[in-house]
């Protein structure tokens, strides 16, 4: 491994809130200034290099990964050194101006390659926890904090969720949704050269995007997804797809040593994920692989399913965790790691 | 002309119709920007565009709320927002979708320098 490096692995935070107001609707946090939305990823230290909205949500590429803002949710996801817990208070003080209240909050990431690399208040879990406890108004009073363990010391799922309600959300009443997040590292190196740019190649960084989803595949995980992609310079690739409501990220750090990828996306307990879950690990082809599943109902299936698609491409299954929040529901993280080698 | 270098804002069926059918006339590239109220990523490119429209005095800029007028967008089959619509003649040569400032950027230079050059 590298002594020093970009750290790929994402923080991502999740905030719901909500609104008495029926004239904020169906708009809310949409209605965000441009200006105050700079202010909080100033905060966070990352800006926007890409963007589009449908009538759903709108979808931001920013220099350090990606942000989502629908009516009455955000999440927003950065990586390398990015201060993302900071994005929080500022988040509160915009959202209150529309007559919104924060009612929900979930902060998840994984285990940074370069831990020592990342500024408080993301030094440690235990720093980050305590950062939350103290930001988060008093209102959100069901919280819980766990770390869910895989068998390697290295790869550990962080969880930190609070809301004010048990539950939070009733507005899928029958339908099981999910969010899934994948962290890949040691990338194949020859399909992680696909995210290097050419020196002096004369494009824009949106073209180069558009260029690299289409090269590797990213296109076909979800065809009907509409793509915003944007391609760094001299290497590393960002994109964010929309299909109706729901959205899909992914990220690459490509560089040999300290190379990562994500995948996230959210969708029904219902739909087959196995073709989703092929193409990823094929446009990547990981030496390790985790992947967590969020639920916000009890379903056993998803990781039986997970595990059934991503075993024949050469991937096992090493570990399993199970672990339940309030009003987050049910967090499945498992890992995988390529059967040529012994974790 | 007093519109040159300015994004014009259309409001009626009959104003748009106007606005293409002088873009016919005249053989200038017009760069039609679909806009919404709600959209985030609009508010983020509006003033870039309208950095270049005056710097850009060459081709015509016109911005299209998608709400307001929602045949047109139809027409054009505009989903995601911000969309920019490039027409030549009456029709589409180009289309650069979200804000994506060095895309958009990239697709006025060279389409109004085509423009220059016929």
């Amino acid at each position: 491994m590298a002594v020093s490096g970009f750290e790929g692995f994402e923080k991502r935070l999740e905030l719901h809130f909500f609104g008495d107001d029926p004239a904020m609707f169906p708009l809310g946090l949409r209605k965000l200034d441009f200006e105050s939305l700079e202010q909080v990823l100033e905060a966070v230290q990352c800006t926007v290099v890409s963007a589009v909205g449908n009538s759903y949500f709108d979808a931001y590429v920013l220099s350090e990964s990606s942000l989502f803002v629908y009516p009455t949710k955000i999440i927003i996801k950065t990586c390398g050194t990015t201060q993302l817990l900071k994005s929080i208070i500022p988040l509160i003080h915009y959202a209150h101006h529309l007559g919104l209240t924060l009612s929900f909050c979930r902060y998840t990431r994984g285990s940074f390659i370069f831990p020592k690399a990342q500024p408080f208040p993301h030094t440690s879990f235990k720093d980050e926890v305590s950062y939350l406890q103290d930001t988060i108004p008093p209102n959100l009073c069901f919280r819980k904090a766990s770390i869910m363990p895989s068998k390697s010391s290295s790869h550990s799922w962080h969880v930190f969720t609070a809301t004010s309600h048990v539950p939070y959300d009733h507005h899928h009443d029958n339908e099981l949704l999910f969010t899934m997040e994948i962290c890949m590292t040691e990338l194949d190196p020859i399909l992680a050269r696909k995210f290097f740019r050419r020196a002096e190649d004369g494009k824009s960084g949106d073209s180069a995007g558009k260029e690299m989803t289409e090269v590797t595949g990213i296109n076909e995980i979800n065809p009907e997804a509409l793509i915003c992609d944007f391609a760094f310079d001299p290497c590393g690739y960002s994109m964010n797809g929309m299909d109706g409501d729901w959205y899909s990220t992914i990220h690459v750090t490509p560089e040999d040593g300290f190379s990562y990828a994500s995948f996230e996306c959210v969708g029904s307990v219902s739909d087959n994920m196995g073709h989703v879950l092929r193409k990823v690990v094929q446009i990547f082809r990981p030496g390790t692989m985790s992947i967590s599943t969020t639920c916000n109902g009890y379903t056993n299936d998803m990781w039986t399913q997970v595990a059934t698609a991503v075993e024949p491409l050469g991937l096992k299954c090493r570990s399993r965790a199970m672990d339940q929040f309030p009003a987050a529901g049910s967090v499945v993280f498992q890992t995988f790691s390529a059967r040529r080698k012994s974790v | 002309m007093a519109e040159e270098g300015q994004v014009i804002g259309i409001h009626s069926i009959d104003a748009w119709k106007e606005q293409l059918e002088k873009g016919v006339q005249t053989g200038k590239l017009i760069v039609v920007d679909f806009t919404a109220s709600w959209c985030g990523p609009c508010r983020f490119i509006a003033p870039i565009l309208a950095e270049i429209a005056k710097k850009t005095p060459e081709v015509t800029f016109l911005k299209v709320d998608v709400d307001e007028l929602n045949p047109i967008s139809e027409e054009w089959r505009v989903e995601a927002m911000p969309t920019f619509l490039f027409l030549k003649g009456g029709r589409e040569v180009d289309r650069v979708v979200g804000a994506k400032k060095e895309d958009l950027q990239n697709a006025i230079t060279k389409h109004a320098t085509i423009t220059a050059a016929a």
